[in-house]
This record gives structure tokens, C-alpha cells and sequence, in this order.
């Protein structure tokens, strides 16, 4: 045998010792080095010595050329102003947006990396990690250190932040609570010579229309009422069909979902269910909206001019190079109206509103810098620094008009790149804050092209119109906690099911629905709610 | 032999293996307390030392739960036609491309079958919702210009099961033809020349020749696959299911993800695994027994 | 005569199946392509099927000119390289051993292995393993536990054991050690099988990111398939995130993803046909004869 056998032979040993060796020393390393981490930098921020603060961000894999999620303006602006000024190096986590959730779950499981300040969409997060007793009271700190904070929040938003009488998280302020606008293609509604409607019922004479006449010329494959099974496109018709309750109960039969209420159990629902499966078998909406999990299917369709009216978020459609702005290049002369339809039997167009709250802005027990996090927090919400944050420079990023500030209309590569990240680094608050709802809804619109603006106005006014909010309750209801996600792709599945039912068979659709439903949790959440209501009420 | 004598001869077997052995208790073993999960009420602070214990107390839940049966079901089920249908498909078309005789179009070929594998499962569901869609599918779309009605292929539940199965053989069948393109270079040809002299024609070859050459590769990935009965791939089901076939669609994969993951009830979600975990041994040693029985091949 | 006539048949229909399985594996992948080159008014609306419309180079000038995609292509690369050969060291390493029927404790250590197929610790202990060894946030975290796919190693017990033994002992006769048996015999013979599991740890690898969720913060170190699973899932709506409202809308143009996706798959895709030459025979038959 040759030589190179041998050789290679002989390389073999001496490598495998190597790994060994490199195995056996960092496991030797880890014993010694796993306790160190929190004792780097322990102690006060006292004497000149500068600490961490680690801050979780989402990261949603938009950083542009030159940044990182991790350093860019945003980062930057936040060391030179809050960072350097109080001797704290500001650390960023970048945590995966679509996965927060879990991967949250893991750094709290494991207990080493956690950062200072960590924060979470999830109601039932929050409530599941202040029950296991890994949060921090920031009560008495917000009272010593954050002012300014407290004001801006203010008590309703703080009170969504208590979790049995102690203040475990820090909400962030919602900007605009409106949520859904409906919209319809007025040019159709021109050339049948229509007016717009304004009740269910008349929404239906104009859905038939739109199908028999077929206004936009499709070619037989015009859908009237773009749908999906995504909220935004059924609750304000759902939500229409309920009756009116008592105090007693709307509380006991609302059903709290994830972060949404519910209107499983609420007179009317049965009704609304039975509408949707009009529709359908009238062929008014599209056989697939079963299917359309993240919209995409029904923005192709409204591009395409195939579709009539749709509920949505109120300002979808007008994104620049979205909706709107896409089916008016494909059809010229089409235009989105946004209309209120939906009336409920008190003449109401009842739709619900969002909570007042944002995040849930957490600080986990472990952690040696709470001082430190509730001072940046503070900083946040002084000042102008959450302005900053939110529009950029001056000039550069907006100009202001009044004191509300208006975008740029071409805003130079590097000046819009340096707001990439801003939504979620300005944590306090979802959505721009300006110190009244009507100054926020105008900057509001004012963010989206110019040729839109009076529709946005209107679609946020509509989203503003009649709302309701959620039912606040002061303490988290286990079987919510439990049998939330579970009840809600039963309630998804529900209205599916129902929906493409043949008529004959929409009754003992439903029955086996509710039934399955109510055996899954759906009674368990009932029972407390009611017990709760009573032990409340007496 | 003595002890001794056979080290001296075959320590060097035993060298190779340290390392590798080290590997699976340091990374495989080691985190297996974590199964204690399913015996405690975990708490996330606590940890898993601190977390109280609670015995079987989470099995009985989960046992309890109409929807652990409906998903066990649906995943033995889903499963079992895989077998009928995908497991058999590499196969064949393995054979194809060996008996491709245009070299060209054979290697072009084998590159262009495995691309499916590649494009990840958010892009195919929208893929699937162009082409198999109802309301204005690719296919649908074509039915209709010859006058027929539209097939629900995604909404109904039965019409799903079969989309199901061919999106899955669309998308591991060029893949899989890969193991067993490498097993059949092992084929001696010389014995393809003596049966063509014998006067076997193209289907006696493959029956007596290939397919035996190919029989260790077979009964180990059906052994492998038998034992995985009870688990199954996260993203098929989640992307092509939708809401109007849950009743099938919903397999223990996402019914794990739903209680566990994202409702952070860890120890439901290590109950569902250590179930399957079990079951999934049991079937393993159970078939590689009866291959063992019937066609001495085994792997252990 | 009438051999050859049906071995015409055969070989065309083989011919034709095999074209029509090969054309709709393609489609998807041209879809792609297409879309990739087109404007986003043509992809909103739905007009792109298999060839572009509206021909812009614009998402592919996008991904080339961002440095982070550059050096992620970089990194993965490396990592895959690195991970594939420690793999195969591994595997190879105990994978011969226990192809050896006469190896003591043999049946225990393949029970070892199947275990672990079936049963693990979880991903919170499996994080708080790679915590504690210090291997967060670098490439070994991505690297090390999965050093060694149990049903890979089985695949290659099998085709270890069906080397006919008469082989193994000749070497052994001539005064052979285990290590170059292994090595100067075994291995050549093995080249098919080396090229397949090399080619799966590759692509598992290459493919996988729900470990890099986990242990990978620094975007310096985010693999190819990370961004581009954010990228993509940017756009996925779910009643958790309708809880931002309209807050955050940097809404990732359909172009770039599939831009993206070409980037990073196109890499993996050509690494097979350049392992085809291994996958030959010839090497058993004159082997035999000796």
C-alpha cells in the first residue's frame, strides 16, 4: 500500500484527539463560566460604572443596506441621548417577529439570556408569566422614576397592565383604537346606477346586482363580497347580526380569544351564520375565501377588478403600490368608496374597537437593571424623543405643518431607511402620538399618498363610528387562558363550515359546530365567566 | 476468544466509535431530562427542577381531549396513504431514470425531479391555491372552458386527502429517487446482460434483478418509515390544510403546536411527544422483527 | 425482433412519463423565476404565471448590492462545508464498526441510536445545553448537535454490512489494519452512498433555520434560510399580529421574495448534479473478482 493510506491514517488520530480535547475543554469552560454572567456587571449604576441594559426588538428582516437591526440610527440616537448621558451601554436582542412568541418562551425558560426588557403582543403571555412569578412589580418604580411615562399612559392603558392587583407590565399606548371600514367600487355602483348602500339588507340587493350585471366586465368571474378567513373581513358583518344584551349578559356570554372578543354564544351569531351561507350558495362571495389564510388571494382579486365590496383593517387598501393604488393602474376610473353598512337592529353600524393597549412592555424578576429600564422608558416618553423616534429629521423625513408633521413626499434613500425599524423601537406606543386621537388620525392619513387622503379620513371616521370595545375583566379567566387557541380555530372552523353548508344542512352543521365548540372549553370559559360575574356583581 | 485478545485485535473499532458516542451523550442523552416535563406542572421560573410534579396527571388531560383522537387519526391516516402512495413513488421513478437510456436528459432530469424539495412550504400553499383553487384554480379554470363543473379539490375533505397525497409526491418523490439511484450503481450489470441472453425482457429485468438489489435500501426505509407512524411533518398539513378540511387535515403535529407552543403549555405538548415517542419505538422494533422474520434484513 | 420493438415502446413511454413528471417539477420553479423578473403591478395582479411580466432586474439588483445577503451566502456556505465534512467524519467513524456483525455490544449501540431517533429532551433543555457549552450565538451552535442523523448513520450500517465480507477479511489477511480497511477498501467502494448522505446533511443543513431561531442572534451570523423565512413570513397574518393594527407596513415586495428564494436555493441546487460523477459503478465489479 502506498504511502498516502498511511498518511492519511495517521492525520486521523492526532484530529480526533483534538476534537476530544476541544469537547472536554468547553464543557470544563461551561461548568465554570455558566454562573459568571449576571455577576459582569452586578451592582448599582453607581460610581461611574457603566452598565447593560438589554432590550428585546423585533426583528423582521427588513434592515437596510448598511444597518443592522441591532446598530442603526434608531440604536444610535438612543445611546447618544439616554445611553451615554447615564453611563448605560444600550444592548439590543433581536427576537424573530413571527416567532416572539416561542422564542420569548424559550429565553425565560432558560433563564441566562434574558434581557432587561421584554415585551409581548400575547395577553396570555403576559398573564401566564406574572402568574408563574417570573415579572418584576414596577408599581413602586414607575411611581420613583417615571412620571412622564405614567402621564402619557395614563390609567386605563396602565390598568391593562395589572395582573391581580400588581402592575407586572407596562402597556404601550395605542394611538387609534378605530379597526374596520368597509368599501365598495363606486364606479360600479355609477354605471348600475345605484346608490350606495346603507343597510345589510340593501348591501344585498347591490351584492345581486353586482353579480347578475356584472358592472366591471369580468367575464362571469366577478366576486361580489370579498371574503376570507381572516377577522377583518367578517366581523363587521358578524358583529351586526348580534342583538342587543344586558350588562350581564354581554359579559358572561362574550368569549375572550386570544386578545380578541368572541361572539360565539351571543344571540345572533346563529344569525349572522345563516347570512354568510346565503351568500355563499348564491355564489356572492368566492368559493375559496376558506383558503385565504394571509389575504393574498383577495388583494390579487381587488386589483383585478373582480371584487365588488370588502370589509377591512380601515387603511388597508392605500398604501402606496397597494390596493387601491395597484386596481386604479390595472382599470382606470375604478375607485374604492369607503362605506358604513352594516346596521345592526338598533340602527347602530356596531363594529369593535381595539383595546387602548398596545404591548405589554415586561421586565422579567431576574433582571439586575430594572432601575435602568424604567429610566429608559421614561426617557422614551419625555421630551420630544418618542416624536423623533416616530417621524426622523426635520426637513429631511417631514416638515411640519401646524404641529402635526406631514411625510416628505420623496424622501432621500438614506432618510427613509432610517425610519425602518421606528414602530418597534419606539415601544411605548402603537402608532404615532401627537396629545389628541384627532391630531394622530390626521398624521395618520397624512402618511399615506395625497390623492387618498380624503378616503382615509373617511375610512378611519367609519372605523371610529359606533365601536365597542372589549370587555375588560380584572382578572385573566383560566379556561381562556387554556382553550384559547384551541376555541379559536373551532370558531374559524365554525364559521366555515356553516358558511359552505348546503342549506339543508346548515342547521345540524351548526349544531355538531357548537356542540364540539362548547365541549372543548367554550362551556368551561361560560361557567367562569358567569361565576366571576356574580362574585363581582353579588 | 478471551476478553483481552479481542480488544488487542478490534480496539481500533472501538476508537472510531468514542467520539461519535461521546456526540450522542452529550447532545442526545444529555437533554433528555427534559421528558420529565411531561411529568410536572412546569413552571418557566422554576425550571424544570423546581416545577412541581404532577405524575400522570397531564396524560389523563391529554387523553381526555376529543381532538388528541381525531389528530391521532387523522396522522395514522395521512400516514398510512403516504405509504400506499409516496413511499413507493421514488422508487419507481428511480427505476425510470436507471433504465433512462438518453444520458443527457437522464442527468437534466434527476436535477429538475428534486427542485420541489427545495422551495419551501409557505411558497407551494400558495401554489396550491393557484392551481387546485376552486373558485379560479389553474385547473378549475381549465374544466371550465370544456364546460365542467368545478371540483373543490382543497374544501372538500375527501377530494383533499388525494391533493394532499399528490402535493406530496410532487414535492419528496424526485428527492427520494437519490438513495436509491446510489444503491443501484451497486447492481452488478453483467447480470442485466445474462437475462437479456436468458430472454428476459424489460419488466423480468427489473422484477428479478433490480428490485432485489435494491431490497436492503427498501426494507430499511420502510422500517424507518413504519416507525414513524405516529409522527408526522409539521408543514404539509398546516400549509395545505385549511379550515374547511380541518376535520382531516388537523394531525398531532399541529395539534401539539396549537396546546403547546403557542399556548406555552409545555408539558401537554412533552406528553403528545413522549407518546409518540413510545409508540413510535414500539413500531420500529415491531417491523424490524417481522422484516427480520421475512427478509432477514434488519437493522438491529 | 420483437425485443426490440417493445424495448422502443418501453424506452418512449419511460421517455414520455419521465418528461411530463420533469415538467411539473419545473413549473413552480419558473413561476418563481418569473416572478422574481417582473414589476409588482403584474404580481399583484396575478398575471405572472411562467414568464415575466413586465422585465425588471430591480429585485435581483436589490439582493446583490445588500451586503448582509452577500456575507450570509458566505457564512452559510462555510458552515455547510464545515458541517457536511464533521458529519461525515462522525457517521463514517461509527458507522463502520457497526456494520461489523462480530462487534461486541453492537445490538446495544444501535438501540442507542434508534432511542434517539424517537426520544429528545426538548427544546428547552437542548437550548440550556447549548447555553451552558457556550455555544450560542456561533456557527458550532448550529453545527454540533446535529453532528451525527441517526437514520443517516442506519442507511449507511446497510450499505456498510452488504459489502460482501470475503472483501474485508482478504484485506485483513494481508495484514490490514481496521483504520485503513476502513479507508483504502471500504470507503471507495462506498463512494454512492458517501456523495447521497454527504448531499442530505448538506441540504439539511442548508435548509434548516427553525435551530437558528433559537440560538443565532447576531444578524452577522443569520443564515441564508433565516432571512429569507423573515422575509417571507413578514407578510403571514395572524389574529396575533392584526393586534399591531396598522402599525408596522413595510410590506416586502413579492419580487424580492422570490428574488430571495432563488438566491438561496439555487446554490444547494447545483451541488447535486456535481456529485453525480461519484455515483458510479464499476467499482464493485472488479472488486469481486479478487
Amino acid at each position: 500500500m502506498s504511502n498516502g493510506k498511511q498518511r492519511s491514517a495517521k492525520f486521523r488520530k492526532p484530529m480526533k484527539t483534538a476534537l476530544v480535547l476541544a469537547l472536554a475543554s468547553m464543557t470544563l469552560l461551561a461548568a465554570c463560566s455558566s454562573k459568571s454572567d449576571k455577576g459582569a456587571d452586578g451592582g448599582a449604576n453607581g460610581a461611574g460604572e457603566r452598565v447593560t441594559l438589554k432590550v428585546e426588538v423585533f426583528d423582521r428582516g427588513n434592515s437596510p443596506a448598511g444597518a443592522t437591526i441591532t446598530d442603526n440610527y434608531l440604536t444610535n440616537y438612543v445611546q447618544e441621548s439616554f445611553g451615554n448621558p447615564n453611563n448605560i451601554k444600550v444592548e439590543y436582542v433581536p427576537v424573530p417577529r413571527s416567532e416572539e412568541v416561542e422564542k420569548l418562551n424559550v429565553l425565560m425558560a432558560s433563564g441566562g439570556n434574558v434581557p432587561d426588557i421584554v415585551f409581548t403582543y400575547d395577553p396570555n403571555t403576559f398573564h401566564r408569566y406574572a402568574k408563574q412569578g417570573g415579572l418584576l412589580d414596577v408599581g413602586p418604580l414607575l411611581d420613583e422614576h417615571a412620571p412622564n411615562l405614567k402621564a402619557f399612559l395614563g390609567e386605563e392603558v396602565l390598568q391593562y397592565g395589572v395582573y391581580e392587583g400588581t402592575q407586572f407590565a407596562i402597556p404601550a399606548k395605542r394611538s387609534n383604537v378605530g379597526k374596520y371600514a368597509s368599501f365598495i367600487r363606486e364606479d360600479w355602483l355609477e354605471k348600475l346606477g345605484m346608490p350606495v348602500p346603507t343597510t345589510t339588507d340593501e348591501l344585498y340587493e347591490t351584492l345581486k346586482a353586482f353579480k347578475e350585471k356584472d358592472p366591471g366586465e369580468t367575464g362571469g368571474q366577478v366576486i361580489p363580497f370579498g371574503m376570507t378567513i381572516a377577522s377583518a373581513q367578517y366581523e363587521p358583518l358578524i358583529w351586526s347580526f348580534i342583538k342587543p344584551t344586558t350588562e350581564e349578559e354581554a359579559f358572561t356570554l362574550t368569549q375572550q380569544l386570544g386578545s380578541n372578543d368572541y361572539p360565539t354564544l351571543l344571540p345572533g351569531f346563529k344569525d349572522a351564520l345563516q347570512f354568510m351561507n346565503k351568500l355563499y350558495n348564491e355564489g356572492l362571495i368566492s368559493k375559496d375565501f376558506a383558503l385565504d389564510k394571509d389575504k393574498k388571494k383577495m388583494g390579487e382579486d381587488i386589483a383585478n377588478g373582480k371584487i365588488g365590496f370588502y370589509s377591512e383593517d380601515d387603511v388597508n387598501p392605500f398604501y402606496d403600490n397597494g390596493s387601491l393604488d395597484t386596481l386604479q393602474t390595472n382599470i382606470p376610473g375604478a375607485n374604492l368608496k369607503p362605506i358604513d353598512v352594516f346596521q345592526n337592529s338598533e340602527g347602530k353600524y356596531a363594529k369593535p374597537m381595539y383595546a387602548p393597549n398596545g404591548m405589554y412592555i415586561m421586565i422579567p424578576k431576574s433582571s439586575d437593571r430594572a432601575v435602568e429600564a424604567i429610566k429608559y422608558l421614561e426617557w422614551m416618553a419625555s421630551e420630544d424623543h418618542l416624536f423623533h423616534m416616530q417621524n426622523g429629521v426635520e426637513g429631511e423625513n417631514y416638515t411640519l405643518e401646524g404641529d402635526i408633521p406631514v411625510a416628505i413626499e420623496n424622501p432621500s434613500e438614506e432618510a427613509l431607511n432610517r425610519m425602518f425599524n421606528s414602530g418597534d423601537m419606539a415601544i411605548i406606543s402603537n402608532g404615532k402620538q401627537l396629545g389628541s386621537m384627532e391630531k394622530n388620525l390626521e398624521a395618520r392619513a397624512l402618511q399615506f399618498p395625497k390623492p387618498f387622503y380624503d378616503q382615509v379620513q373617511e375610512a378611519q371616521r367609519i372605523a371610529n363610528t359606533d365601536t365597542f370595545a372589549p370587555i375588560v375583566l380584572d382578572r385573566p379567566i383560566e379556561a381562556q387562558t387554556k382553550y384559547g387557541t384551541t376555541l379559536l380555530e373551532k370558531f374559524n372552523e365554525m364559521i366555515v363550515a356553516t358558511t359552505m353548508a348546503k342549506p339543508e344542512q346548515f342547521e345540524s352543521t351548526y349544531e355538531k359546530m357548537l356542540n364540539d365548540y362548547m365541549k372543548s372549553g367554550g362551556q368551561a370559559i361560560l361557567d367562569e365567566r358567569t361565576a366571576l360575574y356574580k362574585e363581582l356583581n353579588g | 476468544m478471551s476478553m483481552g485478545a479481542y480488544l488487542r485485535r478490534y480496539w481500533q473499532l472501538y476508537a472510531l466509535i468514542a467520539l461519535p458516542l461521546a456526540y450522542f451523550i452529550i447532545f442526545k442523552y444529555g437533554p433528555m431530562y427534559g421528558i420529565q416535563i411531561a411529568f410536572k406542572d412546569f413552571n418557566f421560573f422554576q425550571g424544570i427542577g423546581g416545577s412541581e410534579w404532577i405524575g400522570f396527571e397531564a396524560f389523563r388531560e391529554v387523553f381526555g381531549m376529543r381532538d388528541f383522537y381525531i389528530t391521532l387519526r387523522n396522522t395514522l391516516m395521512l400516514n398510512f396513504l403516504d405509504l400506499l402512495v409516496s413511499f413507493p413513488a421514488p422508487l419507481i421513478l428511480a427505476i425510470m431514470l436507471y433504465e433512462m437510456k438518453v444520458v443527457w436528459f437522464k442527468k437534466l432530469s434527476q436535477t429538475i425531479l428534486y427542485i420541489p424539495h427545495f422551495i419551501s412550504w409557505v411558497i407551494i400553499g400558495g401554489i396550491v391555491l393557484q392551481v387546485f383553487g376552486t373558485q379560479s384554480g389553474m385547473i378549475n379554470n381549465l374544466l371550465a372552458s370544456f364546460g365542467i363543473e368545478a371540483i373543490p379539490f382543497l374544501t372538500d375533505k375527501y377530494n383533499w386527502l388525494v391533493t394532499y397525497l399528490i402535493v406530496g409526491v410532487w414535492q419528496s418523490a424526485g428527492w427520494g429517487t437519490i438513495i436509491y439511484l446510489a444503491a443501484l450503481t451497486g447492481i452488478n450489470k453483467e447480470l442485466f446482460e445474462a437475462a437479456g441472453i436468458d430472454g428476459a425482457g424489460r419488466f423480468r429485468k427489473i422484477w428479478h434483478i433490480t428490485l432485489p438489489g435494491l431490497k436492503p435500501t427498501i426494507v430499511v426505509l420502510l422500517i424507518m418509515n413504519l416507525g414513524h407512524m405516529v409522527s408526522i411533518g409539521f408543514e404539509r398539513p398546516y400549509i395545505i390544510g385549511n379550515m374547511a378540511v380541518r376535520e382531516f387535515s388537523d394531525v398531532l403535529s399541529t395539534f401539539v403546536y396549537r396546546i403547546g407552543l403557542e399556548s406555552g403549555q409545555y408539558t401537554l405538548a412533552t406528553v403528545v411527544g413522549l407518546f409518540q415517542a413510545v409508540v413510535g419505538l414500539i413500531f420500529v422494533l415491531g417491523s424490524n422483527y417481522i422484516s427480520k422474520k421475512l427478509t432477514d434484513e434488519s437493522i438491529l | 425482433m420483437r425485443e426490440q420493438t417493445a424495448n422502443r415502446v418501453f424506452d418512449t413511454f419511460n421517455f414520455i412519463l419521465l418528461l411530463v413528471c420533469t415538467l411539473l417539477c419545473l413549473a413552480p420553479f419558473l413561476h418563481l423565476l418569473a416572478i422574481s423578473l417582473s414589476s409588482s403591478r403584474p404580481i399583484i395582479s396575478g398575471e405572472v404565471s411562467l414568464w415575466p411580466v413586465e422585465l425588471t432586474f430591480e429585485a435581483y439588483t436589490k439582493v446583490f448590492s445588500d451586503s448582509s445577503m452577500i456575507r450570509s451566502l458566505g457564512f452559510t456556505v462555510m458552515m455547510t462545508g464545515v458541517f457536511t465534512v464533521l458529519c461525515m467524519l462522525f457517521t463514517i467513524a461509527i458507522g463502520y464498526p457497526l456494520s461489523k456483525r462480530l462487534l461486541k455490544g453492537r445490538k446495544t449501540l444501535m438501540f442507542i441510536v434508534v432511542i434517539t431517533m424517537f426520544f429528545s429532551g426538548g427544546i428547552i433543555p437542548e437550548y440550556v445545553l447549548v447555553r451552558n457549552l457556550q455555544l450560542l450565538d456561533s456557527m458550532w451552535a448550529l453545527i454540533l448537535p446535529g453532528l451525527i442523523n441517526p437514520f443517516y448513520l442506519i442507511i449507511l450500517v446497510t450499505f456498510f454490512s452488504n459489502i460482501p465480507d470475503s472483501l474485508e477479511e482478504s484485506a485483513e489477511i494481508d495484514g490490514s489494519s481496521h483504520f485503513r480497511t476502513l479507508i483504502s477498501i471500504i470507503l471507495p467502494l462506498s463512494l454512492p452512498v458517501i456523495a447521497t448522505l454527504s448531499l442530505f446533511y448538506a441540504v439539511g443543513r442548508w435548509n434548516g433555520f427553525t435551530d437558528t431561531l433559537m440560538y443565532i442572534t447576531s444578524p452577522e451570523l443569520y443564515p441564508l434560510q433565516l432571512k429569507l423565512y423573515q422575509l417571507i413570513q413578514n407578510n403571514m397574518i395572524t389574529d396575533l399580529m392584526q393586534m399591531e393594527g396598522t402599525q408596522m407596513k413595510l410590506v416586502v415586495p413579492e419580487s424580492l421574495k422570490a428574488a430571495s428564494v432563488m438566491f438561496a436555493t439555487v446554490p444547494i441546487l447545483i451541488v447535486y448534479p456535481w456529485l453525480q460523477r461519484y455515483f458510479v459503478s464499476g467499482v464493485m465489479l472488479g472488486a469481486v473478482k479478487g
